[in-house]
Order: C-alpha cells, then sequence, then structure tokens
C-alpha cells in the first residue's frame, strides 16, 4: 500500500516536472496541427455535465468541481480554435438549475464574474485568440452585478471576428425556441402600410398536403363541403410540387376565394406582412445562434444520454451527437481526440457517398 | 497533471489567483500564459515589404522554411491518425457486428410474447412513450430492407416488441414520411404481426394515427369470444401507433408560428401570452407528447428532422455501429432507459 502511494507521488513529481510538462505540450500542439489538415467541424457544443459528481467521486467541494470543470473548458477551448472550429457554444447554466441550491448557484454565479472579470483584465491577449463571447440566454434571471461583468466582457471582445464563443447562460432551449416564435410574430404584426394586402394568401402549403393525403385514404369518409374551405392555397412553390393532382380542385375554388378576397380588402385598412412568406430560415435567423453556422457535432459528457433542453432546434438534423461517459472534468484533448477523428472519418465516408450517388445518377 | 501539459505553479496560480502566497498581478498572469497562446496573427505583425532589413529578411525566410517543415510533419501525423483510426473503426465495427449476431442468435425472441417479458422481467421501469427512428431504403444493399416492404417489415416488428413489452405508445419517425400514404395497408401489416404474436384470441388492439390526419382504426375484427366479451375486451392490451415525418418537425412549428402571427395581426392575440406552455401544448395536441425513450436504429446518433420541441428530456439510445433494426437494440435500449436517472436539472 504504501508502496503505490510512493510510487504514485514519484509519478506527480515527474510528471510536473518542466521537461516533462515541455514534452506533453509540444506533442498537444503536434497532434492541434495534425488534426487541422482534416475536414474540421465549424460549430461545436458542449454539454458540460458531470463537475458534480467528479467532486463526489474525488471527495472534494462541489464548487471545486465546478472550478476544475472551468479548467477544462479552457483547455477543451483552446483545442477547439486551435484546430480551427469558428463557433463554440456550451451549455454553462440552465434555466432548470436555478432549482440547484442556493450555495450553489451564488457559487457558480460568483465563479462566472470571476472568470469574465479576469478575462476583461486581458484585451490584448484575446484579440490574438480572435474570439468574440456571446452570451445566449434569459439575462432578466440574473444578478445585475454578474450582468455587469458579462457586458464588459462581451464588449470587450465584440470586435473579434475570427471565432465565437457562445456561452448559454440562464439558457433553455424551448425557451429560446418560444422567443423565436415571439420575435418572428412580432416582426410579422408590425403594419407595414407600404402595399396593400394583394400578397396575402389564404392557402398554406402543408394544408393541401394533408388534403391530398386524406383524399388518398379512400376509406376515410369526408364531406365535399368540408374540403373547399379546409384547403386554403396554392403558393406557387407548392404548385409545382402537387402538379396535376391538384389543378382541378385549385381552380374550382379559386373564383370562390377571390371573390371574399376582395371584400376583405375593403374591410382591412392596416396591411401585414404575409405570413405565408416565412420559412424555417426566418425561425433559425431568430434564434439565438442566428449568423453561426450549422451545428456539426455535440458533445455531451458523464455518459448521460439527453439532450436536455440544449441546442434542440440547431442538432436535430444532421449534427453528430455524441455522448462520452468521462467526466467534464476529465475531458481534454485526449478524449476529445478520437471524437474529432471519428467525426472526420465520418464525414468522408458522407462524402464518399454522396460523391458515388452523383455518379449513380450521371449514368 | 501530466496530460495537460503544464506545472503545478500555473495550476495553482490560475485556479486561486495567487503565487507563491501573494495575490497574481495582471501583468504576471500575461507573462506565465505566453508559451500556452497561438502566435501572433499575421495581420498585426509587420508587413514583410522590400523595406525590410537583410536580416529580417532572412529571419523570415528561415520562419518560412521551418513552417513548411512543420507542415509536411503535421500532414504526416494527419495521415497516420486517420490511417489508425480508420484500421481501427473497421475493426471494431466487424466486431461489435459478429457479436450482436451471436446475440441475435443466442436471445431470439421466436415471435412470442412471453419470451420477450422474460427478458424485460427484472426492469423497474419502463417508458410509457417510446418513440424510434427508422429509415427508408431506397437501394437493396441492406439485406432485403429496402422499399416501402422492407420498411414496414421493421415497422411491424417493432410494434409487435413494443406490445410485448407493455408500451402502450409508440411513434414511429421515419423522415420522408412514405408511410403516411398507405395507412390502411400499414395498418392491417401491423395487425397481421401482432396475429402471428399473440394469436387470434389475445391479439392486442390496434390504433394509427399520423399528425393532421384521421385516426385509422377500422371496425374490429369480430370477437372471437363472443360468449363473455366484457372479459375478452379486459385482457386485451391497447397499442396506440404514431407515424411521424419531417414535416411534423420544423414545418410544424413553422405552422403553429404562421397562425399565431395571423392571429396577432387580426388583434386576437397578446404578445404575453406566447408562451413555451402554449407552443407545447398546441404541439402536444397536433403532433405528439414527449416521448421517454427514443431508439436509434443507426450507427450514430443523427436525428435526422425528428421533432424538435419533443426532444427536451428525451433519453436517447443507440447501439454504436449497429446497423438496421433489430431486436437487441430494442431491449438494450429498454434495460438502459430502466437504469438512467432523471434529475430535471437539480
Amino acid at each position: 500500500m504504501t508502496e503505490s502511494i510512493h510510487n504514485s507521488r514519484i509519478r506527480k513529481w515527474l510528471a510536473a516536472s518542466p521537461p516533462v510538462t515541455w514534452g506533453v505540450r509540444k506533442l498537444r500542439e503536434l497532434l492541434i496541427g495534425a488534426l487541422r489538415q482534416g475536414p474540421i467541424p465549424l460549430h461545436v457544443a458542449f454539454v458540460m455535465d458531470g463537475n458534480r459528481r467528479f467532486a463526489r467521486d474525488h471527495k472534494i467541494e462541489t464548487v471545486e468541481g465546478h472550478n476544475l470543470g472551468f479548467e477544462a473548458l479552457a483547455r477543451i477551448l483552446e483545442v477547439c480554435y486551435k484546430t480551427g472550429v469558428k463557433v463554440v457554444t456550451i451549455y454553462a447554466f440552465s434555466i432548470e438549475n436555478f432549482k440547484r441550491s442556493k450555495y450553489e448557484v451564488d457559487a457558480l454565479m460568483d465563479m462566472a464574474k470571476l472568470k469574465l472579470g479576469q478575462l476583461s483584465e486581458h484585451g490584448a491577449l484575446l484579440d490574438r485568440y480572435g474570439a468574440s463571447i456571446r452570451i445566449l440566454g434569459q439575462r432578466e434571471l440574473v444578478k445585475p452585478d454578474v450582468l455587469d461583468a458579462i457586458d464588459k466582457a462581451v464588449a470587450l471582445t465584440a470586435g473579434n471576428k475570427r471565432a465565437i464563443l457562445n456561452v448559454c447562460f440562464p439558457y433553455t432551449s424551448r425557451d429560446e425556441i418560444t422567443s423565436a416564435v415571439k420575435k418572428t410574430i412580432d416582426v410579422y404584426s408590425k403594419p407595414t402600410g407600404s402595399h396593400p394586402s394583394l400578397s396575402k394568401r389564404p392557402f398554406s402549403e402543408t394544408h393541401i398536403t394533408q388534403n391530398i393525403r386524406q383524399q388518398m385514404l379512400k376509406t376515410v369518409p369526408e364531406e365535399p363541403s368540408d374540403q373547399s374551405s379546409s384547403s386554403r392555397s396554392a403558393s406557387p412553390a407548392s404548385s409545382k410540387e402537387q402538379g396535376s393532382a391538384d389543378a382541378g380542385h385549385s381552380s374550382a375554388t379559386s373564383t370562390l376565394m377571390n371573390r371574399s378576397e376582395k371584400g376583405d380588402a375593403h374591410l382591412a385598412p392596416p396591411s401585414f406582412p404575409d405570413p405565408e412568406t416565412m420559412t424555417a430560415e426566418t425561425l433559425t435567423n431568430n434564434m439565438l445562434t442566428a449568423g453561426a453556422p450549422p451545428l456539426d457535432l455535440l458533445v455531451r459528457t458523464s455518459g448521460v444520454q439527453r439532450l436536455s433542453d440544449f441546442m434542440l432546434w440547431q442538432c436535430h438534423e444532421n449534427t453528430s451527437i455524441v455522448f462520452l461517459d468521462c467526466l467534464w472534468p476529465e475531458f481534454d484533448l485526449w478524449q476529445f481526440l478520437p471524437v474529432l477523428v471519428e467525426w472526420q472519418w465520418q464525414r468522408k465516408k458522407i462524402q464518399e457517398h454522396d460523391r458515388g450517388r452523383g455518379r449513380q445518377k450521371m449514368e | 497533471m501530466a496530460t495537460k501539459g503544464y506545472g503545478p505553479k500555473e495550476s495553482t496560480a490560475l485556479r486561486r489567483g495567487t503565487v507563491e502566497g501573494r495575490p497574481l498581478t495582471p501583468k504576471e498572469r500575461e507573462r506565465m500564459l505566453k508559451s500556452y497562446l497561438p502566435p501572433e496573427p499575421p495581420s498585426s505583425s509587420p508587413s514583410p515589404s522590400r523595406s525590410s532589413t537583410p536580416y529580417q529578411r532572412r529571419h523570415h525566410h528561415k520562419k518560412r522554411r521551418t513552417g513548411i517543415v512543420r507542415h509536411a510533419v503535421h500532414v504526416a501525423i494527419y495521415a497516420i491518425i486517420a490511417a489508425f483510426f480508420s484500421i481501427y473503426f473497421r475493426f471494431r465495427r466487424a466486431y461489435r457486428l459478429v457479436k450482436s449476431k451471436l446475440a441475435a442468435v443466442l436471445f431470439y425472441h421466436h415471435r412470442t410474447p412471453e419470451f420477450i417479458q422474460r427478458d424485460i422481467r427484472k426492469l423497474d421501469r419502463l417508458p410509457k412513450h417510446l418513440s424510434v427512428i427508422v429509415d427508408f431504403h431506397e437501394s437493396d444493399e441492406d439485406q432485403g430492407t429496402a422499399g416501402i416492404e422492407g420498411l414496414m417489415n421493421d415497422v411491424c416488428e417493432i410494434a409487435a416488441w413494443t406490445v410485448s413489452a407493455g408500451i402502450p405508445n409508440l411513434s414511429i419517425y421515419e423522415r420522408t414520411g412514405k408511410l403516411k400514404n398507405y395507412m390502411p395497408n400499414t395498418h392491417s401489416a401491423i395487425s397481421l404481426t401482432l396475429e402471428s404474436y399473440f394469436g387470434p384470441r389475445r391479439k392486442p388492439t390496434l390504433s394509427l394515427r399520423a399528425p393532421h390526419l384521421q385516426s385509422y382504426s377500422p371496425p374490429r375484427t369480430p370477437d372471437f369470444s363472443t360468449q363473455d366479451p366484457a372479459e375478452a375486451k379486459h385482457d386485451r392490451q391497447h397499442l396506440n401507433v404514431l407515424l411521424l415525418s419531417a414535416e411534423d418537425g420544423r414545418d410544424t412549428l413553422l405552422d403553429l408560428t404562421k397562425t399565431l402571427s395571423q392571429m396577432s395581426q387580426n388583434g386576437n392575440l397578446h404578445q404575453a401570452q406566447i408562451t413555451a406552455d402554449l407552443i407545447d401544448a398546441e404541439l402536444r395536441e397536433a403532433v405528439s407528447e414527449e416521448p421517454d425513450l427514443l431508439i436509434l436504429f443507426g450507427p450514430t446518433v443523427v436525428l435526422k428532422g425528428y421533432p424538435p420541441w419533443q426532444l427536451r428530456l428525451t433519453e436517447i439510445f443507440h447501439l454504436p455501429d449497429n446497423k438496421g433494426v433489430n431486436y437487441q437494440v430494442f431491449i438494450r435500449a429498454l434495460h438502459n432507459f430502466s437504469r438512467a436517472e432523471m434529475r430535471l436539472g437539480r
């Protein structure tokens, strides 16, 4: 027993000795430089999970666990930006986290304040990394003193264009989606007044597809009168898709709709932008991550296989989601390297597949 | 500490903000960090113009040469890493494939609900609402799972396992929504499979639904046990199957936004009335509730456009490197689910 303690002490001393740290640093740089040669995700998100469990496992205070988690974050940010990742998004604090003990919440807030304050002392160095900090989330829930520190750091780094660090501070994805919906509605509820409501289309594309589906279900009884009232609209895009199946139907209803539209135009003086011009893009642009490239990679540590209300809108399409078993404070280049390499490998596979498919089509 | 590339002095300094017992000044911190920082960006360094001195030029030359050497080393190491991992991934996939095939032979469910029930008997909790993502394959490279028929086959099997495990709700996501066009066929295919699992007397009742479409449950087949219909009804399980596709995700949320903004334009809706609860209630009704467990049958976790709003706290399960629908994934997902703890942010 004493032997092993002795050994581990020697190992610790050796590991901390200057030549070894220097060597490790060079090795890291070499690996990062090597990784740069392949495709690199433009946007990576992290759920920093496992700080508390790490603290529990190592019998240290929870707050200390969070501190170690912050260091892990610094290391991983270094790896990300040096390999060429443009945007890193981290889940620092969920709105749900306010349910935790007041002591822990306060400690986390203090830590955020301290670290952001330290950051603000080094304006010149921040330019070298070229990352600008953005805080995503519900500002109203944060205390004013923390908010001050946040604003200072954000203002100081606002000019940096090379990379972005999104810190989701009191954040949940549902809240984000809700505010995006709200913002969109806000824009569309402002009267334009410039041109009358000629562009107003009372139909919706999705309704038509639904109706076609229902017509295909011959067995489901449907009243004919119901069809003409519930199917509304033929925007150019939809008529292209639905083609002839729809042609007779829409021409039959169009005369009827035109009449009613004329009547409407007299009645409603303020005109609004047409809601039918909204696309998923509109919503995406109103999300908090607007302008960032699509999320390529989402990493969650500590073996929990859930999204926990994080980046739902951003990650549900083509994002590679990776769940790792290691706890966040242990997370480093050595855990991240296999993830990145596997991502690069998959990316190459997908590209090959697409190319093969393209060739098939050509033939 | 060794893996991080910095010594104990630095780590305490950065952690506590002190060095040798006294507080660290910003200047000192900058000096300490200097070696960890990336090189100066080219824009801020003096541009190598003609006016530079010979010494500077030679220095620059040397720098460029080391740059080329470093680049070559990086490319070489990248090639080595990529090659090594490529071999590793292939071996891992082969190993896992063999393992899963072995497991499939050893732990086969024999299309018998009792076997499936035995497999999950020890579990503390089961999901009330299970969701799966299945794929529509165009080509036939995946042994007989191509086209609508292959897809239908997968769906039927999953439905049978689900009801055998005693889970009442199943939602099936397929990106293109092809199955939605064949609701009656899907219904009869699933019923047939259920009958082959449970036999005609115990066959669970089934209702099939898709968002925005009327639920499809044709008149039930005449009861065999006409002598005591009340008891027979009590016995039978019921399965709700919901078909989802990509348009139930973003597009549905978009539709909701459109409708809400129309209401707002007409003055029927106030800003403050738009809340997460309202959206949740609407989507819950229009699409589905949050599933408790989502099973992916692909090799990696990619959600392929699954409705985002519903994914909030859903447990996501996948078996790495697995390809195609199989019972092992299903049963392991249930086992995994019963172990997972829910904390809801606490």
